[in-house]
């Protein structure tokens, strides 16, 4: 689903040349549920941004879906983002001037969806997430936990299939983190790839398969000498 | 999508009142500015007779000479020598001669007192040739012009005044202690320039209210009420015979020539004129003569008042400011909301929708800007009356062209101004936007 | 204060400050030009016509049988007899044009007989000897017109210029060393002479359009009635009896004869009304200029009002930071009033430069004067206190965001 080769982020200044992403490779199968760890500044959220096609990237190969994407233009990157990915970010990036229903609307806006289908879209995902209820209510009257749900819900409205997630639970308290977690898990279920970015080791556990990045790289912790920890968590077998 | 944008518009200028509350004054106001100023200039510079603008002349022969010439130009009308010379020539397919007349009307039936009315000495051709409407009747006949009969024209607000609106054709009117047998009424034409008298300098007057024959206003001695231009270094005799036979200039006259090479042969004509004259001894100067059509002489003459002309330039440079103001403004509005842009454009949105959403979304500011400025001019054509005279005043009014036209350069203004905040708009990284720390 | 770091970070924001330095350019441009305008209008307006314009009233009489000019004369000196005995009229004389009128007859004036081009114009009055005590126009030179010598004028006839008297400025203009009293002069457009036996204070012209500037002030009287279709009677109240005057004159003629119209809207006019015609447009022009300016004025304040807030919402971060660093209130606010005042300053030097630019362009395209530089000098400290003073709302407000913005996230 997701294939990154050899691939390369430089940002060049006047001064510096800083590689956020060196020789990077990954491999996502279809219906994989994958955590990408490391810790600060090493490159994770840049990995994501490229493979939302959010960001370009300066050397390297990556297939999305089957799909080489370095040479898209802007229209055919805004195209495979519309369709394919759902995003969901940390800081829930809803839009606060309007309401849950225009919120997930969106991309539905962009993808030239008829009305009657948008709006059976929109139902269906804000059941899906428990909050048809609220509707018509905006951003601000949600608690962080509904908001994240909402943006959830946005992502999915679309059926993407690939969902990249950011440190989905990081503004979140234990209990509504765990009831987003326990969501993705159900979405997992039904068939959906998952990415998600985290820094939180019980998070990583819960996917099945674990990428660490250190400085711009994948870093295979069991062999990588440089890194003991006392015990790698593992999650429960899921399947 | 039209439709969401607009939405999103129209909800976005609820968001920030303060915001949107300038943004649509600054636009209101510099509309409202530029269109008062623009529907007086549009009334004070248009074609007074489109159509026919291009085939009615103006005739000029210089009877002064190169020194006592302005700038080489021959005086503005003709001699009434002259006049009737060329007038007898026949040389064009439909002539007139013309002069000011402020006779004295006696209303039927003494009660009234009389009046003084405003009115021209004309031919027979001149309503022909500037396409007076009429009500009732028509103009009088060639014969009436020849035999000088004492016959006339009157408008049809003083058919109102006169016979209360009634079919006067056939019945009297008394001028200047004569009576003249009415043969038609006009209805209201009233061409603001008064175009074919330009030469009395009060191109936007009152409205002409009676007309006679030429001839017979000069027989009955009825003197111009117009400009009468009688040059320097002439000492004339005395007596009305000497001035009418003499070097004053106070008639203008008027052509009609149907197309360019009738134009050049009535020039050719004109000129052959000036020349006989000059064989004659009474021109000591080579033929200096002018054919002018409408819009040359209203040009030449520069009929537009200057307050017109810098009141709007000085409307378009407020405008412009309000314009750049608004560049302003829309940048901070579109800016504040980059972290949407952001997620529009993580979600799927092309460069190309955010354009089109941030152009509706200032083209709904114009919109509103526009009617708050269609307001403004209504209100300022109630204030138009302070700045110009009252008769140019009158001509600045409030009709469909204009009302739409003020929606419409405020929408389109808006949307340019917009450009440039759109551009930096439709810029914004994604990822940036999302990057928390 | 440190002004090549404030000048280095503009550079982050170039979109915004060349807007309210191009605002305040141009507003600079139009202000300017705007508010000279106004003046010279003002100036134009205020000019003095040389008349005791507080009573004074005239009267247009169109006469209903022109056909007799012996009549006419007749009738006119009549209707002056009627019209000085009334008890609320000090005097009363005949006139075809009277100052500010905007119409009449303007001669070239020469001073020798066969000259080709004129020395100047001049407004030229057909009065009697009452002309000066009816317009308040006091004799600063030589004698009035005698009764013998006040003759009958057909307009085509020649001229009965044989005296004449001359306004101060016209005298001047002739003979500037001060010698016009008793001087040859031609006033009829041909080759009549005329002694000009008096000279009058300052009197002006009946024209008013700017072709006439240079003449506004030339007039001269020539005795004798001007035998028209219609004369004006110049009546000066006795102090404080205008209204009375204003109504026994025109019954007092119409007792004389009824053969005359006096037009009911503008037959009667004092001469405050003569003065709001003539200079209405003038009038209209100064409100216009000020309207636009104090508009132009606000819009351009609140645009630096409106962009400047929305930059201090970005930069608040930066702004906690620097708090956090040590910089006090005063600090932030000083920074954000420095560099207001640097955009400014560019503003109104690309200001001055445009505001000279359009007056050039106006002056030949219009014939106005040139701008001053005090009006320039004025503008330039107008619109600066104008943007200092818009922008202290949000500076204030910048220097009120807490240090602790600094470890805020977005």
């Amino acid at each position: 689903m997701l294939k990154m080769t050899h691939l390369s982020k430089v940002y060049r200044t006047e001064v510096v040349e800083t590689y956020a992403l060196r020789d990077f490779n990954i491999d996502v199968k279809e219906g994989e549920f994958v955590a990408v760890t490391g810790p600060s500044g090493s490159g994770k959220t840049t990995f994501l941004t490229i493979a939302g096609l959010l960001e370009t990237f300066s050397g390297g190969e990556y297939h999305l879906d089957g799909i080489e994407v370095s040479n898209l233009n802007d229209n055919a990157r805004s195209k495979i983002r519309n369709e394919k990915i759902g995003f969901i970010f940390q800081a829930f990036n809803l839009i606060p001037d309007l309401n849950v229903f225009d919120n997930i609307e969106v991309p539905l806006r962009y993808r030239g969806m008829k009305a009657a289908e948008r709006k059976q879209r929109i139902m269906e995902s804000l059941e899906r997430v428990g909050l048809a209820s609220r509707a018509k209510h905006y951003p601000a009257e949600l608690s962080g936990g509904q908001q994240q749900r909402v943006a959830i819900a946005r992502a999915l409205a679309g059926s993407p299939r690939l969902l990249l997630a950011d440190e989905p639970t990081g503004n979140l308290d234990t209990q509504m983190a765990r009831s987003v977690l326990e969501l993705l898990e159900d979405i997992h279920r039904e068939g959906a790839t998952i990415v998600m970015v985290t820094h939180d080791p019980e998070l990583a556990a819960r996917a099945q398969r674990n990428v660490h990045i250190i400085d711009g790289q994948v870093v295979d912790l069991a062999e990588d000498p440089r890194f003991h920890p006392a015990q790698v968590a593992t999650g429960e077998a899921r399947g | 999508m039209f439709a969401y944008y607009f939405q999103l518009g129209l909800r976005s200028l609820r968001r920030n009142p303060a915001l949107t509350a300038l943004m649509v004054m600054a636009i209101g106001f510099g509309v409202a500015a530029s269109m008062i100023t623009w529907s007086v200039f549009r009334a004070v510079s248009g074609d007074p007779i489109p159509g026919k603008s291009g085939q009615l002349y103006t005739v000029l022969i210089d009877n002064r000479g190169p020194q006592y010439n302005d700038k080489g130009e021959p005086p503005e009308a003709l001699t009434y020598t002259d006049a009737t010379a060329l007038v007898a020539a026949r040389k064009a397919a439909h002539q007139t001669l013309l002069f000011e007349v402020a006779p004295s009307v006696l209303p039927e039936g003494n009660q009234s007192l009389p009046f003084i009315a405003h009115g021209y000495a004309t031919n027979t051709d001149f309503f022909g040739m500037f396409e007076v409407p009429f009500e009732f009747g028509g103009a009088w006949r060639a014969s009436d012009d020849e035999g000088r009969a004492a016959v006339a024209v009157i408008s049809h607000a003083l058919n109102q005044q006169l016979f209360n609106g009634a079919d006067s054709v056939g019945r009297e009117i008394t001028m200047d202690r004569h009576t003249y047998r009415i043969v038609g009424v006009t209805a209201h034409w009233d061409p603001k320039p008064r175009f074919y008298d330009l030469f009395s300098g009060n191109a936007f007057g009152d409205p002409v209210q009676v007309y006679l024959p030429f001839a017979r206003a000069v027989d009955v001695e009825m003197d111009t009420a117009g400009r009468n231009n009688c040059g320097s270094n002439v000492d004339f005799g005395s007596g009305r015979d000497a001035w009418l036979h003499g070097e004053c200039v106070w008639v203008p006259m008027w052509v009609e020539l149907a197309d360019q090479p009738a134009a050049n042969a009535y020039r050719d004509f004109l000129t052959h004129y000036a020349a006989e004259q000059q064989r004659a001894g009474r021109f000591h100067w080579a033929p200096n003569v002018r054919l002018r059509d409408v819009n040359n002489w209203l040009d030449y003459k520069q009929v537009v008042p200057p307050e017109s002309r810098i009141s709007l330039m000085v409307a378009l440079g407020f405008f412009v400011i309000c314009l750049v103001n608004t560049i302003g403004l829309l940048l901070a509005k579109f800016m504040r909301r980059a972290a949407e842009i952001g997620v529009r454009r993580a979600l799927g949105a092309p460069r190309g929708e955010i354009y089109r959403q941030f152009l509706i979304e200032a083209a709904t500011v114009g919109l509103a800007g526009g009617v708050l400025g269609l307001l403004l001019t209504a209100l300022g054509m109630f204030g138009v009356g302070l700045l110009f005279e009252p008769q140019i005043a009158r001509l600045a009014h409030l009709d469909a062209s204009l009302v739409a036209m003020t929606l419409l350069v405020a929408v389109v203004a808006t949307v340019l101004a917009a450009f440039y905040p759109t551009w930096r708009a439709a810029k914004v990284q994604p990822a940036w936007q999302l990057k928390s720390n | 204060m440190h002004i090549k770091p404030i000048l280095a970070a503009m550079r982050h924001h170039k979109a915004g400050t060349v807007l309210i330095a191009l605002q305040i350019a141009l507003t600079l441009a139009i202000v300017c030009n705007a508010l000279f305008i106004i003046q010279q209008r003002i100036e134009r307006m205020a000019r003095p016509s040389g008349l005791d314009e507080t009573n004074l009233f005239v009267i247009r009489s169109d006469w209903a049988d022109k056909s007799d000019p012996q009549r006419i004369d007749a009738q006119m000196r009549a209707d002056l007899i009627a019209l000085r005995q009334l008890g609320s009229v000090q005097d009363a004389a005949p006139i075809n044009s009277f100052p500010l009128l905007g119409s009449g007859w303007d001669n070239f004036i020469k001073l020798q007989p066969d000259q080709v081009k004129m020395t100047t114009d001049s407004a030229i009055f057909f009065s009697d000897e009452h002309a000066l005590a009816a317009l308040g126009t006091r004799l600063i030179a030589g004698r009035n017109f005698t009764a013998s010598e006040v003759g009958a004028q057909q307009p085509r006839d020649a001229m009965h210029s044989a005296q004449v008297i001359i306004s101060k400025d016209l005298a001047h203009r002739l003979y500037p060393d001060g010698s016009a009293l008793g001087k040859t002069i031609y006033v009829s457009m041909g080759r009549r002479p005329s002694t000009v036996i008096g000279i009058t204070d300052t009197l002006q012209a009946h024209m008013t359009g700017s072709w006439a500037g240079p003449y506004a002030y030339n007039a001269v009287l020539v005795p004798a009635q001007l035998l028209n279709d219609y004369t004006y009677y110049l009546v000066r109240a006795r102090p404080g009896q205008l209204d009375a005057a204003m109504r026994d004159a025109p019954k007092a003629l119409f007792a004389q004869s009824r053969m005359r119209i006096i037009d009911h809207k503008d037959g009667v006019m004092t001469f405050a009304q003569v003065r709001q015609r003539a200079y209405g447009p003038d009038r209209g022009m100064a409100i216009l200029m000020g309207i636009i300016s104090v508009v132009l004025l606000a819009i351009t304040a609140a645009g630096i009002v409106g962009l400047t807030s929305f930059w201090v919402g970005q930069r608040r971060k930066q702004i906690g930071v620097r708090r956090a660093l040590g910089a006090t209130r005063g600090d932030i606010l000083s920074y954000f009033l420095t560099e207001n005042l640097l955009i400014g300053i560019g503003g109104v030097l690309a200001g001055v430069v445009l505001a000279f630019g359009i007056n050039l362009w106006m002056v030949s395209q219009f014939e106005t004067a040139r701008l001053s530089l005090a009006y320039v000098a004025s503008g330039v400290v107008l619109l600066l206190l104008l943007g200092q003073g818009a922008v202290l709302a949000p500076a204030v407000r910048a220097s009120h965001v807490p240090p602790v913005e600094a470890t805020r996230s977005v």
